[in-house]
């Protein structure tokens, strides 16, 4: 935090505003110290206040932990599922030296299934403001963007050119990792806000997008990336081979594709696992998932790898696909094996061919799942010209006034919770743009409280996994049966008492620090340094602390809340008191009507 | 680099092998051999014989302490190594301790493989893997008159035969996956059958286990898609899995194995890897292979050692149809001579 604020969180007003004796800061410093200091929050696309909401699960207020989620990530329930969980990959828990990280996501699963009343939903604070906004794809993007729009007073339409809500939550995942109700579920309560769904209307084909601009004030492209990319390779027009999303489309309306026994899926993502694990539950015997890495360079979380492994899938690494062989069907693939090269600016290693390493592998049906596109959208601009959109992932804005972007439209593939933070951050856009003021902000809020009741033995606790169906051969049938079962009270409580609630904050009181050490001997790690100097930068943000060992040059004991696990322990052997903690947040605030001025 | 400091991860035969060619060639290097078990360096090959009392336990180790200590050799046992910084040239070991070297092998060796659908059965098999392993079976076999040998490693054959000299029940579940690391065909399999059954072996021809229950702490119910029947012990037999999980994310090129070129580098400088966690591209295989048995290890802790020190020799990478069994060296065709 800047040490203004810092002040301003025992007992004085600096920048911020201060509301029941908290305050809420928009200082840069303050966000730069949250990026910093609540890593799951910062890593979260949406910004999901994480420790908080795990605080409530061990609590057992599982319905308020429900509602913290859906503030910003809409969708708990899903994302309790299907979460690609950056958010755990930043975990401190899972630091080197502090075992794994915690298993974030099925806390919040676990308050969407144990809630025993219906959360509070946000309901307009707003006056309807008479303006009209379309949103074409009812999708985590669309319907992320209907939510918000719908809260501050817009009258929001969604066409979708599918029979049913959801885009690639309905459509892409399958069932037996997302069932169908909890999609129904959500997507109500963003439906019940008053958004009108349009179902089956495809836009450019069913209604022109030149219309639908002519009769409401604004619009959001969000259709998504439904083109399956191919692999330019010779063969793949062969009967038995599917592009990955569609197979996924067919199997997820009620269709089962004759795929035989033995199945190869090319690709290395969520698709490419889903639908090697989908081909199981059509009567696969032998699913290879050939990729062209290494399997720790891998998209999918090692969660989704370790399932797919016990339910009987193979990961071949290092494999090149050149041909798809076969005469009128398929009959399997031409490999050639590979080598990692040196490293891509993305992390990953090139895949250098070896030469004469080409074998093939045999298969029945062939499953092409190396990613997709979105399908290009056009505005008619004239009787003969059609502009192509180019939308701007940043702004949100297109090519085209008056219509926005969001979502996989915008980026190309990405995630869930991306896709969510997009149509946000595009609803947050089109409503500025069209009342002239901001609607919605983020502030740091920050207030004095008590050091938390965790325990340091809890710091040992193992991670939870997620119970599942067993052993993996009962999974199979009925294919549509959710593999992960759920956390029951008991196992919520014991996996979130092992989240460090990143969000306190521990800080010395340097002028009445005594310097006796007490502290440095109990912290558990290089957490309280003795420092010659404090680094900021240009917003006053604490951004390094130069130690010393030499006593002399000593000029402070700081707490460096980066390397802290919030255990207590320093505020408890101090002798002069002179440690505080104070719970920092970053919150997403709606601006009441009349209050944009304030 | 004669005085600066190797350090061996593993204390195997490629491991050791590397150790005493280090020592007959840089007789004043820091050499230091970390293994993770407390035991001494052994002939895993033996623990079958063991277990059926055919050899005694001092049989099994290799080399006496003393060995080490006359060619000033550093061996530290019962260490576990967590993380290696390769940069840094730093080693992690479990009890926090940090160590540095200069140059560095890796034969950190292999560890019972059970695939990943009979994970959730993993606490009711048995594997025979270490010495530890070994007394486990002598132990839980004074109890029992039965046991199902599940997988068909290079391990299983000689085990199920120990048993039978110890007059128990085997019953033994092929399957088209049984015979790692080759895949099986028709053929073998049937040939394989056969040899058992003249034996005395109860075969099971079945790919699914679909549960294990424990009844008693002597008896399993065990249910196949074949049969279901009772047995007093079940051990699985499905091979090696290379030990370096711990090498994640540290930057070392991971297939099954830690990749190697020909030389076995593993692209960290002076950092070699050899023994069964080595993997190397086989031409006539197409693939990656981990070369197995006990004389391809020394062989390839030999070659390490002396790149390590400067030569430049490649990996003698075992024919894809020759494996090393029980100290000899046998075709693929192993279980021919069951």
């Amino acid at each position: 935090m800047s040490e203004s604020t810092e002040n301003a969180s025992r007992d004085v007003v600096s920048k911020g505003r201060v509301e029941a004796g908290i305050v809420y800061s928009k200082d840069p410093a303050d966000f730069y110290y949250m990026s910093v200091n609540v890593p799951c929050q910062n890593a979260c696309p949406a910004w999901t206040n994480v420790p908080a909401y795990i605080r409530k699960v061990y609590e057992g207020k599982y319905a308020e932990s429900y509602a913290i989620n859906r503030m910003v990530n809409i969708l708990p329930g899903i994302l309790g599922r299907i979460c690609s969980r950056p958010c755990e990959d930043k975990c401190r828990h899972g630091d080197s030296d502090l075992g794994h990280p915690v298993n974030i996501c099925h806390i919040k699963r676990s308050a969407a299934d144990l809630k025993r009343e219906e959360p509070s939903v946000p309901r307009s604070r707003f006056a309807q403001n008479g303006k009209k906004v379309f949103i074409i794809g009812a999708g985590p993007a669309g319907l992320a963007a209907a939510h918000d729009l719908a809260t501050v007073g817009f009258d929001v339409t969604i066409y979708e050119s599918l029979d049913k809500p959801g885009g690639m939550l309905q459509w892409g995942i399958p069932e037996f990792r997302l069932p169908r109700n909890v999609i129904a579920d959500e997507t109500s309560a963003i439906l019940d806000l008053g958004v009108t769904l349009k179902t089956g209307i495809k836009v450019g084909k069913d209604v022109s997008l030149k219309d639908l601009l002519s009769q409401y004030d604004a619009g959001l492209v969000a259709t998504g990336c439904y083109v399956s990319r191919g692999l330019d390779a010779p063969g793949e027009d062969l009967e038995g081979v599917y592009p990955g999303l569609e197979f996924l489309m067919e199997v997820n309306a009620g269709r089962r594709l004759p795929i035989g026994k033995r199945v190869i899926v090319i690709g290395a993502g969520f698709t490419a696992f889903d639908c090697a694990r989908t081909a199981l539950r059509l009567g696969a015997e032998n699913v290879s998932i050939c990729i062209r890495g290494l399997e720790e360079e891998l998209r999918v979380t090692a969660d989704e790898i370790h399932e797919a492994k016990v339910e009987g899938v193979t990961i071949r690494p290092l494999l090149l696909s050149q041909i798809i062989v076969g005469q009128s069907k398929v009959e399997g693939v031409e490999f050639v094996r590979s080598r990692p090269g040196d490293l891509k600016p993305d992390g990953r290693h090139r895949s250098l061919a070896i030469p004469g390493s080409e074998f093939v592998m045999p298969a029945d049906a062939v499953i092409v799942a190396v990613g997709q596109e979105s399908e290009p959208l056009f505005v008619n601009d004239t009787d003969t010209k059609n502009i192509a959109l180019n939308p701007d992932p940043v702004s949100n804005t297109t090519g085209a006034p008056r219509l926005y972007s969001a979502g996989d439209f915008t980026t190309g593939p990405s995630t869930v919770i991306a896709s969510i933070a997009s149509g946000r951050r595009a609803a947050e856009r089109i409503a500025e743009d069209l009342l002239g003021w901001p609607v919605r902000e983020w502030v740091v809020s920050i207030q004095e409280t008590q050091v938390t009741d965790r325990q340091r033995e809890w710091d040992y606790i193992p991670r939870v996994e997620m119970p599942k169906v067993e052993p993996p051969s009962e999974r199979l049938d009925p294919p549509q049966r959710e593999v992960e079962t759920g956390f029951d009270e008991k196992l919520a409580e014991e996996e979130s008492k092992r989240c460090y609630l990143c969000y306190l904050h521990y800080e010395i009181d340097i002028d009445r620090c005594i310097y006796c050490r007490y502290c440095i001997d109990v912290a558990p790690r290089h957490c309280i340094k003795l420092v010659e100097k404090v680094i900021t930068n240009e917003d006053g943000a604490v951004t390094n602390l130069v130690e010393t060992g030499n006593w002399r040059k000593v000029n402070a004991v700081v707490i460096d809340n980066d390397q802290c696990i919030r255990c207590g322990a320093c505020l408890r052997i101090c002798p002069m008191d002179c440690i505080s903690v104070s719970k920092v947040q970053l919150l997403d605030r709606m601006i009441p009507s009349g209050e944009q001025n304030a | 680099m004669p005085e600066q400091r190797c350090v061996i991860i593993g204390n195997g035969p490629a491991a050791n092998e590397a150790a005493i060619t280090l020592r007959e060639n840089a007789p004043d290097m820091r050499i230091t051999i970390i293994g993770a078990e407390r035991s001494g360096h052994y002939r895993a090959y033996l623990l079958p014989d063991f277990v059926c009392g055919k050899v005694a336990e001092e049989s099994l180790y290799v080399h006496p302490p003393a060995f080490y200590r006359e060619r000033n050799l550093h061996l530290r046992l019962g260490q576990s190594v967590v993380n290696i910084d390769f940069h840094a040239c730093k080693i992690t070991l479990d009890h926090k301790e940090v160590l540095t070297y200069d140059g560095l092998v890796l034969a950190v060796g292999s560890k019972p493989r059970i695939p990943e659908p009979l994970l959730i059965f993993e606490d009711l098999m048995l594997t025979l893997k270490t010495v530890r392993d070994a007394h486990i079976w002598r132990e839980r076999l004074t109890e029992v008159d039965s046991a199902l040998i599940i997988g068909g490693d290079l391990t299983s054959l000689s085990f199920a035969n120990a048993l039978l000299t110890m007059g128990k029940q085997v019953k033994f579940m092929l399957n088209e996956d049984s015979f790692w690391p080759v895949r099986c065909t028709e053929k073998i399999l049937s040939e394989a059958s056969e040899k058992l059954r003249a034996k005395g072996v109860d075969v099971i021809l079945s790919n699914k286990i679909k549960g294990i229950a424990q009844e008693k702490d002597d008896r399993f119910h065990v249910e196949t898609n074949a049969r279901n029947f009772h047995i007093g012990l079940i051990g699985a037999f499905f091979g090696l899995r290379p030990n370096v999980k711990f090498l994640a994310k540290t930057g070392v090129l991971l297939e099954k194995g830690i990749l190697v070129d020909k030389y076995l580098r593993t692209g960290f400088e002076n950092v070699y890897a050899a023994g069964d966690c080595a993997q190397v591209y086989h031409p006539e295989f197409k693939d990656y292979w981990v070369s197995i048995g006990y004389r391809n290890a020394r062989n390839l802790g030999r070659t390490a050692a002396l790149n390590l020190l400067g030569g430049k020799f490649q990996a003698d990478v075992a024919a894809k149809n020759i494996f090393e069994v029980d100290g000899i060296v046998v075709n693929t065709s192993w279980w021919t001579e069951f």
